[in-house]
């Protein structure tokens, strides 16, 4: 029997004339990991929503269909009884704290609840203990790391003892080191303590190969439900790209065997060249700061860098970024990237040293001049939203800058793909759309530098193929693009220099094949054919090798 | 000034005392100054506030409160004998006015001025150390025992103040780099571009306002009948404390009562009693300052630290 089940679930949002959920059919076992995949607006939060007991109770709207739990049919206000079984995590960890200390916040629910005081104090004691989160007890939630926020978030969903962990993009705002510690303890959650757990991800290379199933979602339907690896197959077939780069790779060679981890894939990867796949190829040095004849676009010289508490963030650094190139910034929080991108946009002033942006240097210039030729997108693009239309955003900058409207506003609609929402509220749309009327309000300005923070955070693997492509096209034209990310796949495929940063110190300025050499910041596909053929970086440059150039290197030795 | 505004646990003796001690003691370092009218009454129990931020180690959490405080004060100080023109000990004569007559700066304006700056700084101190060393989630817990909805809104006001402030940060920035000078224009022109800074934040807060109400909702809130979590221990300090701020509080009430915290400054300075309305003083500061000296002994005799 299931413990959960939805029978023909259709529902659609209030005031929605198209519905959100279609014809949901989905059975959820006891002790089952279920990983729900899919593009923005594909209904997957609706789905969690739903098994969460949040649709219709909290957002209202129309509801078909049957939904059972333990064999039982929930009809009407039944459905709220869910909110005590079911427990969610949602995206923003910010938004979801409500207590000011992490004590209070992982005992709020338990207060909803009406628990007695001992067996709150037992719970909050048990689940503090276990998420080693005692040192942070009295804390304020404001003063924590993403990371601790997201723990405090699912303690406070722990502690009342949910029968179903509902995980809503829980990883989208975390670095990777906190993603890959907050996964782990999901899989011990469900495979030590037996939790059911329903994930939400867009960021499938910690995690595909936890789960024992993977929907795969497209406008409110589930379009293929079964195991990961045959998901693999089918999303390969019907040309869906939610599958992380192993598995893309194997699925895509049509290979029996699907494997889901590095470890598993360089065992497949053996039967392919059985001969000697230990043997490294003969090393390319990797040349560090090419030095090319293009006109700088910006040069950062003995950058320092004091936040007014009297954190140094920025040591010394000094970095030369060419016009034409794309750049990536790397490094794990708190290393200084934002900072080392507010110092070169000119938004903070090292304390110092210099920058020399387009020539001209960033002290003897105010932002509003800055404007005119860097293009910033900060990590939140709600900022830039407070127009009433998506034109309007745009036209907004226009006049600031009192720059003529030329077919600008119209042209980078079309490039974005925005044209058909440009009488919309931005504020109505979707995160992946919010961030492209954001990054159009930016360039319609004309700008010569483009400063991204962590553009791909929470867009899907065909948002940020899109994204990646429109960047290109910037570098291919003449612009210049830096970009702050934590997405080493993204990097690989896109970026054409990588620039790595540890403590307020430049590590790493190469070309992007510095990624294949990085223990940490390797994508997948440089593990899986390390050691068997050098500068796979991406689930393409594999297939080329695949198809002659790794076999004629295993020829040659 | 608003990262001031947040609590740093520091593991002091003041920040590990019973949230209902620690009240009471507040309630008598913010009531008797509001009371107290006498010149050495306030100067004592301004001394204490002062003593307490030392001794709590939070002078650098007070100091912005102080420096405000300080202007404040000699502002109050310096309007007060302009603006009053009562008292009959007049020190100068100025030129005749219209409305208010002939300007005059009298001894006793003065000394008011003072004792009124005295009593400004000493509720500032108060207001200070409560937002340095009393967690606002002890207080919130205790409140919500009775008044639950009206606590969770201080919470949840409390939790947004950074955010805010942090958003406020970005989006300037973000509207600079869009060509949104700030610092130039008409007062008016001014005004618009800030309303757009506004309209960002109020726009995100609502957003993030739905966003947190749905998480409330998935943890039951509204569900049924609430239970309060508390868990604080109740030590021997705690029982200090409590009675040390709550016989400061009566003793401070009783002299008010008798008219020994009281003292005239118009139209003619009164004179000072002596002894007995100083023994009145001497008792509550030595009750107000044995928290203190507990403390004191907590962080420099460790054997004390275990038996309170």
């Amino acid at each position: 029997m299931a413990l959960l089940e939805n029978q023909d679930i259709t529902y659609y949002y209030p005031g929605s004339t198209k519905p959100s959920l279609c014809n949901i059919n989905l059975k959820i076992r006891e002790g089952e990991f279920l990983l729900v995949v899919g593009g923005s607006g594909s209904g997957k939060s609706s789905l969690a929503r739903l098994i969460a007991g949040l649709i219709p109770e909290f957002y209202g709207g129309r509801l078909q269909g049957k939904l059972f739990f333990q064999g039982k049919e929930l009809r009407g206000d039944e459905r709220h009884l869910l909110n005590s079984h079911v427990g969610i995590v949602f995206q923003d960890p910010e938004k979801q704290l409500v207590m000011t200390s992490v004590e209070a916040e992982i005992a709020f629910g338990l207060e909803n609840l009406g628990l007695p005081q001992q067996e709150m104090f037992r719970r909050v004691a048990e689940v503090m203990t276990f998420l080693n989160l005692t040192s942070l007890k009295d804390e304020f939630t404001t003063n924590l790391s993403g990371g601790e926020k997201q723990k405090v978030a699912l303690a406070s969903v722990l502690a009342m003892q949910p029968r179903i962990l509902v995980l809503d993009e829980p990883t989208s705002q975390l670095d990777p080191v906190a993603a890959g510690e907050f996964l782990d303890l999901v899989e011990y959650l469900n495979k030590e303590l037996g939790y059911t757990v329903v994930l939400i991800e867009q960021r499938l290379e910690r995690c595909y190969h936890l789960a024992d199933r993977a929907v795969v979602m497209e406008q409110g339907e589930i379009r293929y439900d079964g195991s990961p690896a045959d998901a693999a197959h089918w999303q390969v077939k019907h040309h869906f790209p939610f599958i992380p780069p192993v598995a893309k790779f194997f699925a895509s060679l049509n290979n029996a065997a699907v494997p889901l981890t590095v470890r598993d894939g360089r065992r497949e990867l053996h039967k392919y060249f059985p001969d000697d796949p230990s043997v490294e190829n003969p090393k390319r040095s990797v040349q560090l700061s090419p030095v090319n004849n293009k006109t700088t676009a910006v040069e950062a010289k003995n950058l320092w860098y004091t936040y007014p508490g009297g954190r140094e963030v920025i040591r010394g650094q000094s970095l030369c970024v060419r016009e034409g190139e794309f750049v990536v910034i790397l490094g794990a929080n708190a290393a200084g990237k934002t900072t080392l991108l507010k110092l070169l946009a000119g938004i903070l002033k090292p304390d110092r040293g210099c920058v020399h942006l387009l020539g001209q240097d960033t002290h003897r210039l105010s932002l509003t001049d800055l404007g005119r030729s860097v293009g910033y997108l900060s990590q939140n693009p709600n900022d830039y939203l407070l127009q009433d239309t998506v034109e309007d955003e745009l036209r907004f900058t226009l006049n600031n800058f009192q720059l003529p409207d030329n077919g600008i506003c119209d042209e980078l609609l079309h490039k974005l793909n925005l044209y058909d929402l440009r009488h919309a509220n931005p504020r109505d749309l979707s995160s992946g759309e919010r961030q492209r009327v954001a990054l159009a309000s930016v360039l319609v300005a004309g700008p010569r530098l483009l400063l991204l923070d962590e553009p791909t955070r929470g867009l899907d693997y065909r948002l940020k193929a899109e994204l990646g492509g429109f960047l290109r096209e910037i570098t291919a034209s003449g612009g210049t693009v830096v970009m702050v990310t934590h997405d080493v796949e993204f990097a690989a495929e896109y970026a054409g220099k990588v620039v790595m940063i540890f403590d307020g110190m430049v590590v790493c300025d190469g070309p992007r094949d510095v990624l294949g050499d990085s223990i940490f910041y390797a994508p997948q596909m440089a593990r899986l054919f390390r050691g068997t053929a050098q500068g796979v970086l991406t689930v393409g440059e594999g297939l080329e090798r695949m198809s002659g150039g790794a076999l004629n290197v295993c020829q040659s030795r | 000034m608003l990262e001031q505004l947040s609590y740093k646990s520091k593991g002091t003796f003041l920040q590990n005392v019973h949230t209902i001690a620690s009240l009471t003691y507040f309630a008598a370092l913010l009531l008797l100054p509001l009371i107290f009218t006498h010149p050495f009454y306030l100067l004592g129990v301004f001394l204490v506030g002062i003593m307490a931020v030392v001794v709590s180690d939070s002078a650098a959490e007070c100091m912005p409160f102080l420096v405000m405080g300080i202007w404040v004060a000699v502002f109050v100080m310096l309007l007060n004998p302009l603006i009053v023109q009562h008292g009959n000990t007049v020190l100068i004569y100025g030129p005749e006015l219209p409305v208010i007559g002939r300007f005059r700066i009298s001894l006793e304006a003065i000394c008011y001025g003072a004792a009124m700056g005295v009593r400004l700084m000493t509720i500032i101190i108060a207001f200070a150390l409560y937002n340095a060393v009393v967690h606002p989630d002890k207080v919130t817990a205790f409140v919500s025992r009775f008044a639950w909805k009206s606590s969770l809104v201080v919470s949840l006001v409390t939790r947004m103040i950074p955010t805010i402030a942090r958003d406020l940060c970005s989006a300037r920035e973000v509207m600079q780099l869009r060509g949104v000078d700030f610092s130039t224009g008409t007062f008016r022109e001014r005004l618009k571009k800030y309303s757009w800074l506004m309209e960002v934040l109020l726009l995100s807060s609502l957003e993030g306002s739905l966003a947190t109400a749905e998480a409330m909702q998935a943890r039951g809130f509204g569900s049924g009948r609430r239970s309060s979590y508390h868990r604080e221990l109740v030590r021997p300090r705690d029982y200090f404390f409590f009675l040390s701020g709550i016989t400061a509080l009566i003793i401070g009430i009783c002299a008010w009562l008798k008219g020994y915290a009281v003292f005239a400054f118009y139209p003619k300075l009164d004179s000072f009693a002596g002894g007995s309305e100083l023994i009145w003083l001497v008792v509550i500061i030595f009750c107000l300052i044995i928290p203190l000296i507990l403390s004191w002994g907590w962080k420099h005799w460790p054997y004390l630290r275990t038996r309170i």
